[in-house]
């Protein structure tokens, strides 16, 4: 939690892409720097590039010394899981234990070493758990540091965009879609909450890609329902595909911002 | 009917539970509250200083110096009032009763008052010892004496009869 009237910086992470928003705050808040790089030398896996690249925009004065609220793109650094209401009541520990387990249960050896946290969620009901690299947090932090910027949130983008597109959403039966950076995050929505968590790498060819989409529409529908599909992707997925049905695109009018910055943009205070 | 989904409160760095906006606010109140009176206070203490500084630039009234012969004069006065104030009429009638009851067994010698303590002093004579003790029995029911007591006999030896003189002391009630 930051002071209400200190600056922010929102910041996002992805292997091949970095971008910045810096917000000033105050009685009204206003986007006063923005930018968005790509990360020639990213490779699928390592955070390494991207922070290198983070290092160097932050040499500069714009984005120092503010509250710095980092987003980290789903795919390849973060696992979701829902984990089902346990049937007696857990302290924190055995809950953060029964979480990592259902994630490696779903994702395998893979997230074993991550760092863990779960959704605040009321006792009886499904909670979501994430994942990402055990080592992120204090690497983003290193990188930070020399910019006088201090780390208040960090989250992953589907989290992110979720929340920031919520209010335009069905509360039942629908799937909620974030397209970016070559890769898909979809949550189903049942009763008001995730019930499941779909994470795909996309192809070169987008169409491919959004007949997929409408396959998983279909295919996690029950025989008759009239399920919904609201996708929230880059401005030329939504205009190549304008004439697809069985999707709603999300458009909030985000003019010339890029997808990403859009979101940053959109992320609440 | 719930017509959005709930938000997702998931975070890596920061905590789920955000301070409520109600916390927040009593917060302010509170230290809205105590800055009201800290500032209340010191207003106090600087008007208290203010009177302070007022009350000693004004000149106190000079006290006279103590005149000896008044301080002698008071203490003289002090010594009449204490005399004054003995009992001596229901003493000497208490004593005398006290003889009378004693079947003329005692023989009153001296009377000495001292006002400062409220105490008298009697010095008598009498035959034998139980005279003496039931002489002191009669003074310690009296209304007008109180604590009774024997302080000293002695047989007189120069005396042909060898009477045993007593001295006793009792505080006399006001």
């Amino acid at each position: 939690m930051s002071p209400r009237w200190r600056d922010e910086v929102a910041i996002y992470l992805a292997p091949r892409k970095l971008a910045l928003v810096r917000r000033a705050r105050g009685l009204r808040p206003r986007v006063v720097a923005e930018t968005e790089l790509t990360v020639l030398a990213g490779n699928a896996g390592g955070i390494g590039p991207v922070l290198s690249t983070l290092a160097d925009v932050l040499t500069d004065p714009t984005w120092q010394g503010a509250a710095a609220r980092a987003v980290v793109t789903d795919h390849p650094w973060a696992r979701y899981g829902v984990v089902p209401p346990p049937p007696a009541r857990l302290d924190a520990p055995a809950r953060l234990a029964h979480a990592r387990y259902v994630l490696g249960d779903a994702h395998g050896d893979a997230v074993a070493d991550w760092a863990v946290t779960l959704a605040d969620t009321p006792p009886g009901r499904p909670c979501v758990a994430c994942a990402t690299p055990a080592t992120l947090r204090t690497a983003l932090e290193d990188t930070l540091a020399p910019a006088r910027l201090t780390l208040v949130s960090l989250q992953p983008q589907l989290v992110v965009a979720f929340n920031a597109w919520r209010r335009r959403l069905p509360a039942d039966d629908a799937w909620f879609v974030r397209v970016d950076d070559g890769a898909l995050s979809a949550v189903h929505l049942s009763h008001g909450a995730w019930d499941r968590v779909h994470l795909a790498r996309l192809s070169a060819d987008w169409s491919v890609e959004l007949e997929r989409l409408e396959a998983l529409g279909r295919l996690t529908r029950p025989a008759g329902a009239e399920g919904r599909m609201l996708v929230d992707a880059p401005a030329w997925m939504r205009r190549g595909a304008a004439a697809r049905t069985g999707i709603e695109w999300l458009d909030e009018g985000d003019g010339e911002a890029s997808h990403v910055c859009a979101l940053l943009r959109r992320m609440a205070a | 009917m719930r017509t959005s989904p709930r938000s997702v409160r998931l975070d890596f760095a920061a905590p789920v539970h955000p301070p409520r906006l109600a916390g927040a606010t009593l917060c302010a109140a509170g230290l809205a509250a105590a800055l009201a009176v800290g500032v209340a206070f010191d207003r106090k203490l600087a008007e208290r200083s203010q009177l302070d500084a007022e009350l000693a630039a004004t000149a106190p009234p000079r006290r006279a110096a103590p005149d000896p012969s008044a301080a002698r004069n008071a203490a003289d006065a002090a010594a009449i009032e204490r005399e004054l104030g003995i009992p001596w009429i229901r003493l000497l009638a208490e004593l005398e009763a006290a003889s009378q009851d004693s079947a003329s067994t005692v023989s009153l010698l001296a009377v000495a008052p001292d006002p400062g303590k409220h105490l008298v002093r009697i010095t008598a004579e009498v035959r034998a010892l139980n005279d003496a003790i039931a002489y002191l029995k009669r003074l310690q029911r009296s209304a007008v004496l109180r604590h009774p007591m024997l302080e000293s006999h002695e047989r007189r030896k120069d005396d042909p009869e060898h009477p045993l003189r007593v001295t006793l002391s009792a505080e006399w009630r006001t």
